[in-house]
């Protein structure tokens, strides 16, 4: 009832939340009814019916479980280790973490094929065994190596607005370092960690590149809705499998939701000076670095191979040099610029729009913020596959018919990346305390100016790093535009997949190397006009 | 009060420039293309210099169709490239607003789905004429244009290295995959996503019958190490030597030997082919020009140039068989019943992931 008043008497803010909820739900809820809606309530009996799914689904939670902590532990490494410690080559590390987002992802599997497959040059030559490389531990591997920089990415940016004041005051008061560690710093990252954990589990459990890839006959939810829609044209049991993972999705936001709860994570009150971070044991810190080196230097390796094999004659037979991949990469500037412009212009809009949402649900305390915090984040818990079939079904006849558009393409991208850049934008905010807006507004200061003055300088870091994100996943994004491209759209992604298809691996590993360069290349120049202005990119 | 207002106005300005600058987008989007709409169906009085096609071919494949056919007619053909499964999901996901004019590549069976659903319209090329009847759609609506066969890959180096010492012989028939030595070393592809998986399995059940079929794809089943999505995949996996054996379409187990891996092709007895199809989708913008291309695929220089980059058979009896490949005559293919393959398709595949999941159980 106090709502509704309060509601009342701003009629604005209601009609600013109802403005986002609606074209959030026309864009997120509807496609996905139409999915959902798609397959007969009989047919929902019959594949429910049929325990072949159950294996599948029970492998998909099994992958979700093992491969999320698995990306959330290398994540929180590399995030502490670039943030708290004073070690070298952090510049080597943030490019790790990078590497695997610019890439696309069933690409991965094929140096790891290379590298550790039945003749691997790992396998074969210096460890002198043979493992059988196709199935889960594969998969957990690969999916490791793709997936721990969404976690970083979020976990980092909550790690750096932690100021070490509070561990100070712990370790002077006679907390060990390791209790200052548990009880005083890793609770201050939760919210990022639970982000982050929540953005890997996403990508794992929606994954379908790389089991096509790697899984064998390990069989997941992802790949049999695929195979169901591809191979046997069955769109209604891909489509009631596909409904099927949203269910975990579900469990996930809500463990999610749990786990962060109620806490207050404030650590930005205005009143605070910075310190140097904590000094660290030796042995800790050379221990983490190490660790951070090694696995570094395993993705280094599996780039390595498909930067070397690239050049290759004869992609995992004969390396000596040779120009002969890059033929596949002439006559493909159309799709590139097309890559270039989407991922731009999406995480353009997700980012905007993503930093809405979560300035509603952070600092306008109405109850419909839970519906907000579901929609934003709802996206993220949807296969990209689905929600591009979803935007194929929705928008296919009036009235918004724009399949075949370059509308399409980029506003599906840009839903699909609302939950990155909202994480990101939450977990920032979470960390900025009322009191500096406040103190701004009392002293005066008009709202739009505080915004722009106050939260906005503060909230630079995880917005850039939610919109550098989104636009990196977009270049690389395969999933979400398989069934919405045209000739006139069609993307890089597309080109590649279709070369892994015809068995040219060779080319596009090329192709992949390229479009990894030119990522990099607009990544050095966006951080060079940072630097210009006396600022630094943090991603 | 009032410094809410403002500010809240300043956060719905922001919504609306998002949303007018996505909205805005939109709409020119789509005017532009009803105004595209509007345009072709004019041209298509007179002369519209335009196609749109979806190719489930190869990359190569594309690339010398789109700038031959453009050197022989003038006209630019807009191409988008899948695996035939994705292609015929697309023209179906497409049905109420199509966008492309022909479908072209993969084998008929897919041609034949697409009819049950309405997707195709009826057209049969005047070069038709003379040709084997098994190429012409009974019903009117696809068009055969090239045949490939199924044929066995494996890996010279390995083969000779690892089984020729035990007394294995190089593979020449089907059933020489059941040998045991294969175990873990064979792959093939999964009837459930590759046309060429399923082509091979209906084979065995018409060249062996119903029973003893299953029978031999129950104890080949022993020997797949697992099922790739796609039919291409096996031969890269044995070229790299992951594998030592796999099945495969031969033209592209040919085409992966002359680039210099060392591999064999061998296309045994009681083979079965494909005949890949081409058609008209229901509904396209440019039907003149997509039977053009119809036409155009059936001409000899065509079916020369294709044999000779795609290494597959040609449909016209007098254009000689791929370089290096045994002669169609030459080899004893399989009773292949098509309209049957396709009927008993959807229960084939779905005993076949059965029998497949009990594998991935154990």
């Amino acid at each position: 009832m106090l709502e509704i008043n309060r509601l009342k008497s701003e009629p604005v803010l209601l009609l600013t939340i109802m403005a986002a909820l609606s074209i959030t739900v026309f864009f997120v809820v509807w496609p996905l009814i139409k999915v959902i809606t798609f397959p007969k309530p009989q047919e929902y009996l019959r594949v429910l019916a049929d325990s072949i799914w159950y294996q599948a689904a029970l492998n998909s939670l099994f992958m979700v479980v093992i491969s999320t902590a698995s990306c959330t532990l290398v994540a929180f490494l590399f995030a502490y280790t670039i943030v708290r410690l004073d070690v070298p080559l952090k510049g080597l590390f943030r490019f790790i973490t990078l590497l695997p987002i610019v890439s696309p992802p069933f690409i991965v599997a094929l140096s790891y094929i290379l590298l550790f497959g039945g003749q691997g040059l790992i396998a074969k030559y210096i460890l002198h065994i043979t493992i059988d490389i196709y199935g889960w531990r594969g998969l957990w591997f690969v999916q490791t190596v793709t997936f721990f920089p969404y976690a970083y990415a979020v976990i980092y940016s909550t790690m750096q607005s932690i100021p070490a004041n509070l561990e100070y005051a712990a370790y002077n008061l006679g907390a060990s370092r390791w209790s200052t560690f548990k009880d005083v710093f890793f609770p201050l990252c939760r919210p990022g960690v639970a982000g982050g954990a929540l953005m890997a589990a996403m990508n794992v459990l929606a994954d379908f590149g790389n089991p096509l890839m790697i899984a064998g006959n390990f069989r997941l939810l992802p790949t049999e809705a695929y195979m169901q829609m591809i191979g046997v044209g069955d769109l209604s049991t891909a489509a009631i499998l596909a409904t099927a993972l949203l269910v975990p999705a579900l469990g996930l936001f809500l463990i999610n939701r749990y786990w962060v709860g109620q806490r207050s994570y404030v650590t930005i009150t205005g009143k605070e000076i910075s310190l140097p971070p904590m000094k660290v044991l030796l042995l800790v810190k050379w221990g983490l670095f190490a660790l951070c080196l090694l696995i570094s230097i395993v993705i280094i390796g599996v780039y390595g191979v498909l930067f070397y094999g690239s050049f290759a004659k004869l992609w995992g037979y004969d390396w000596s040099f040779s120009w002969g991949n890059m033929v596949y990469v002439l006559n493909k500037g159309k799709e590139i610029g097309n890559s270039l412009k989407f991922a731009f212009l999406s995480s353009l809009f997700a980012a905007l729009f993503a930093l809405l949402l979560a300035y509603i649900v952070q600092r306008k305390q109405v109850g419909l913020n839970r519906v907000v915090d579901f929609l934003a984040i709802l996206p993220g818990a949807i296969p990209g596959v689905f929600l591009g079939l979803g935007f194929a079904m929705a928008f296919n006849e009036k009235p918004l018919a724009m399949t075949g558009t370059s509308a399409i393409m980029v506003i599906a991208l840009m839903f699909w990346n609302i939950p990155t850049c909202y994480s990101a934008s939450t977990a920032g905010l979470q960390q900025i305390g009322n009191s500096v807006e406040e103190a701004s507004l009392n002293l005066g200061v008009g709202p739009f100016r505080t915004f722009k003055n106050i939260l906005l300088p503060l909230l630079r870091d995880s917005f850039v790093s939610g919109l550098t994100v989104s636009f990196l996943r977009s270049i690389t994004c395969l999933s979400v535009v398989i069934f919405l491209y045209s000739a006139q759209t069609a993307v890089s992604t597309i080109s590649i997949l279709g070369l892994v298809q015809n068995g040219e691996w060779g080319g596009a590993a090329a192709f992949t190397t390229v479009l990894v360069s030119i990522a990099f290349t607009a990544l050095g120049v966006v951080c060079f006009l940072f630097k210009k202005q006396g600022k630094s990119l943090e991603i | 009060m009032k410094i809410f207002k403002t500010k809240l106005i300043s956060l719905i300005t922001l919504l609306m420039l998002i949303a007018t600058t996505i909205l805005s987008g939109c709409g020119t989007q789509s005017t532009a293309s009803t105004a595209g709409k509007t345009d072709t169906t004019k041209q298509v009085t007179s002369t519209s210099n335009k196609l749109v096609v979806y190719a489930a071919l190869n990359d190569s494949d594309v690339a010398w169709i789109q700038k031959k056919f453009k050197d022989d007619t003038g006209l630019e053909v807009e191409f988008l490239r899948f695996g035939a499964g994705d292609a015929a999901a697309r023209v179906e996901a497409e049905k109420a607003a199509p966008k492309a004019d022909v479908m072209v590549g993969g084998s008929v069976e897919f041609y034949d789905n697409l009819v049950k659903d309405g997707c195709l319209d009826k057209y049969t090329s005047p070069n038709a004429q003379g040709l084997d009847s098994q190429f012409i759609d009974p019903n009117g609506y696809w068009q055969g244009w090239y045949m490939g066969v199924l044929g066995m890959v494996y890996n010279t180096e390995r083969f000779n290295k690892e089984l020729a010492p035990k007394g294995v012989k190089e593979p020449a028939t089907w059933d020489d995959l059941l040998n045991p030595a294969y175990k873990d070393l064979y792959v093939t592809s999964n009837p459930a996503t590759a046309g060429g998986g399923y082509i091979f399995a209906a084979d065995q059940l018409f060249r062996l019958g119903d029973d003893l079929g299953w029978d031999y794809l129950n104890k080949l089943n022993q020997n797949v190490h697992h099922y790739t999505p796609g039919a291409v995949d096996p031969i890269t996996l044995v070229a790299t030597g992951q594998f030592i054996a796999g099945m495969a379409w031969a033209h592209d187990i040919e085409s992966a030997m002359k680039k210099g891996y060392p591999i064999k092709v061998v296309v045994p007895d009681q083979t079965a082919y494909e005949i890949g199809g081409a058609a008209l989708i229901k509904g396209g913008q440019n039907p003149a020009n997509a039977k053009k291309f119809i036409d155009w695929l059936l001409t000899k220089p065509i079916q020369e140039m294709n044999r000779d980059n795609s290494n597959r058979y040609s449909i016209l009896k007098d254009v000689a068989p791929p370089q290096g490949m045994i002669k169609l005559e030459d080899v004893k293919l399989v009773n292949y019943d098509r309209a049957k393959a396709s009927e008993m398709k959807a229960a084939v595949v779905k005993k076949f992931t059965d029998m497949i999941a009990n594998k991935a159980a154990k």
